[in-house]
């Protein structure tokens, strides 16, 4: 193998199984530990009937072992979701895991390099709603995301943090999740989500990517606009004030002179222009003080479903991202991974795969 | 060019594509035929990852086959520990990958991904990697269906060419 890969599965696997080195020698037949630590730390290979021993005796797969496009004792999630069993989660992280890791490992491979240094926010749980927002309202304006700031989120996400974003369709219920790895940081949201939704959970886990050590975040989160605990509460006003800064709200008019029918009508209709869900941005103008809170209790919950509108329409948006697939499609130019592993990779038929390499406008040998 | 006359190894991608330009009988009829039994699960209809997908009778493709092997545990455990980048190919590839480099015959492969290219490059076994197209000229049969760029020879010789010099074989 190319790097330590073995080794390092390994140590996980015995690690997380509480094993220690003696046993695994023994469980080997290497006369003592000093031999599994040097295939630990990659002084030693093994050879293929050792590996063969590891898959039989510690209950792994082979692929557990050899497989790149695995997090196999690392990675952390934090999952927004409704409803979704452990069961169904745990298998969906699986297959997020192999997105995630397959970029890591090949997109230094193809000249994207991974980020070198890791931005956080100096928010902690002692901080309050309104510096969640204060942090917001400067993101907002520091990485110039404009008049409509959830359509420049993902891109700035991308391009400036180096944080990776993908569009997934994810399980009935998910509504996206945060991922931390050593090296990477990645952001998931279901596109099945609507746009005012989807963009709401973006902004929602990218305050968990930056405060990831400060605020280590639950493995799994109700997925609301108003969140219960103390974090998730700071994360959505942090969420609100990026995608609804003072000035972008304030472009709309004197929010304090409307009511009623009014109120509900100008909040989807600047919901809509601002690509939000009018729900949050009620409670955002609440919190800016533009809205008076007896007036938004008296809009109905209704009069602001899908922004006013009867249904949700429109077309879903491309899954994964641009920068993800630019590594993909390099990868499968260089040679660095086949179109058929790909394809099972991304769980697509190699003529969608093609398809979406067109959406993207990027060039991929697909014509096998 | 001299008719290959030792066992040609060919994978999922170019038994699709012999399916698709109907040279299946001149190929088979022309050569030792080899493969794997992953490749040959993944010509059957659930498991080309195309769409539409062609119909492929497995009984039919086996009969003109002259071998399908079974690759051990213990071959594919060695393939990998020789090359890790065999994990960038799929199942079929890396399984006809794995068996082939256990041969001492003088045989040849044929598989256009260029991941598939690249390992073959790596291995210092360029000169046992074939165009499919080269295969049939060989036997004399023109596919009066365009074979896809990928199948043909200067296609394989552009990417080989490319190849060679990014693995510092030249």
């Amino acid at each position: 193998m190319s790097t330590n890969l073995i080794g390092a599965r390994l140590r996980a696997l015995r690690e997380d199984k509480g094993i220690s080195q003696d046993d695994l020698a023994r469980l080997f037949g290497f006369k003592d530990r000093q031999t599994v630590s040097a295939i630990e730390t990659g002084e030693r290979r093994v050879s293929a009937e050792e590996l063969l021993i590891a898959v039989e005796k510690l209950g792994a797969s082979f692929e557990y072992f050899t497989d790149p496009f695995l997090l196999a004792g690392e990675g952390a999630f934090s999952w927004r979701q409704t409803g979704v069993s452990p069961q169904g989660l745990s298998a969906f992280e699986r297959s997020a895991g192999r997105w995630i890791a397959a970029f890591r490992v090949i997109a230094p491979q193809v000249g994207h390099d991974l980020p070198l240094l890791r931005k956080s926010l100096g928010l902690t749980r002692q901080h309050t709603f309104e510096d969640a927002m204060g942090a917001g309202e400067r993101f907002a304006a520091e990485f110039a995301l404009g008049d409509v700031p959830a359509v420049r989120l993902a891109d700035a996400m991308e391009r400036k943090l180096g944080i990776l974003v993908l569009v997934v369709d994810a399980l009935k219920g998910v509504s996206g999740a945060a991922c931390r790895l050593p090296e990477l940081d990645a952001v998931l949201v279901n596109r099945k989500e609507i746009a005012g939704r989807r963009h709401f959970d973006l902004a929602h886990e990218l305050f968990h990517v930056l405060t990831w050590d400060a605020m280590p975040p639950e493995h799994s989160e109700d997925a609301s606009e108003i969140g219960k605990g103390r974090m998730e509460q700071l994360a959505n006003n942090f969420a609100s004030a990026i995608l609804m800064p003072k000035p972008v709200v304030d472009r709309f008019g004197d929010w304090s002179k409307l009511s009623g029918a009014a109120l509900a009508a100008q909040l989807n209709k600047a919901a809509d222009a601002l690509q939000v869900t009018a729900s949050a941005l009620k409670w955002r103008l609440v919190a800016l003080d533009r809205v008076a809170l007896k007036d938004a209790k008296a809009i109905a919950d209704a009069t602001l479903r899908n922004n006013g509108h009867a249904a949700v329409e429109g077309d879903l948006p491309p899954l994964f991202s641009r920068p993800f697939m630019e590594v993909i499609a390099s990868a499968l130019r260089e040679g660095h991974l086949s179109l058929r592993r790909a394809a099972d990779l991304l769980d697509l038929k190699i003529d969608d795969l093609a398809e979406l390499f067109v959406i993207y406008g990027l060039e991929a040998p697909v014509d096998l | 060019m001299t008719r290959h006359r030792g066992p040609v190894l060919v994978d999922t991608n170019a038994i699709l594509e012999c399916w698709r330009t109907k040279s299946w009988g001149a190929l088979s009829g022309g050569y030792a035929v080899q493969t794997v039994d992953e490749c040959v699960m993944e010509t059957q209809t659930g498991y080309q990852r195309r769409r539409p997908e062609q119909q492929i009778d497995e009984r039919e493709l086996r009969g003109r086959l002259s071998a399908v092997h079974s690759v051990s545990p213990l071959e594919l455990a060695s393939a990998t520990l020789r090359d890790g980048t065999l994990s960038r190919l799929d199942v079929g590839e890396r399984t006809l990958w794995a068996h082939a480099i256990t041969r001492k015959d003088a045989w040849v492969l044929c598989g256009p991904d260029i991941a598939s290219l690249r390992l073959g490059v790596r291995l210092g076994l360029q000169n046992q990697l074939v165009a499919l197209e080269a295969l049939l000229n060989d036997v004399g049969h023109r596919p009066k269906i365009a074979l896809k760029v990928a199948y043909t020879i200067a296609g394989h010789k552009t990417t080989l060419a490319t190849l060679i010099t990014s693995e510092g074989r030249a």
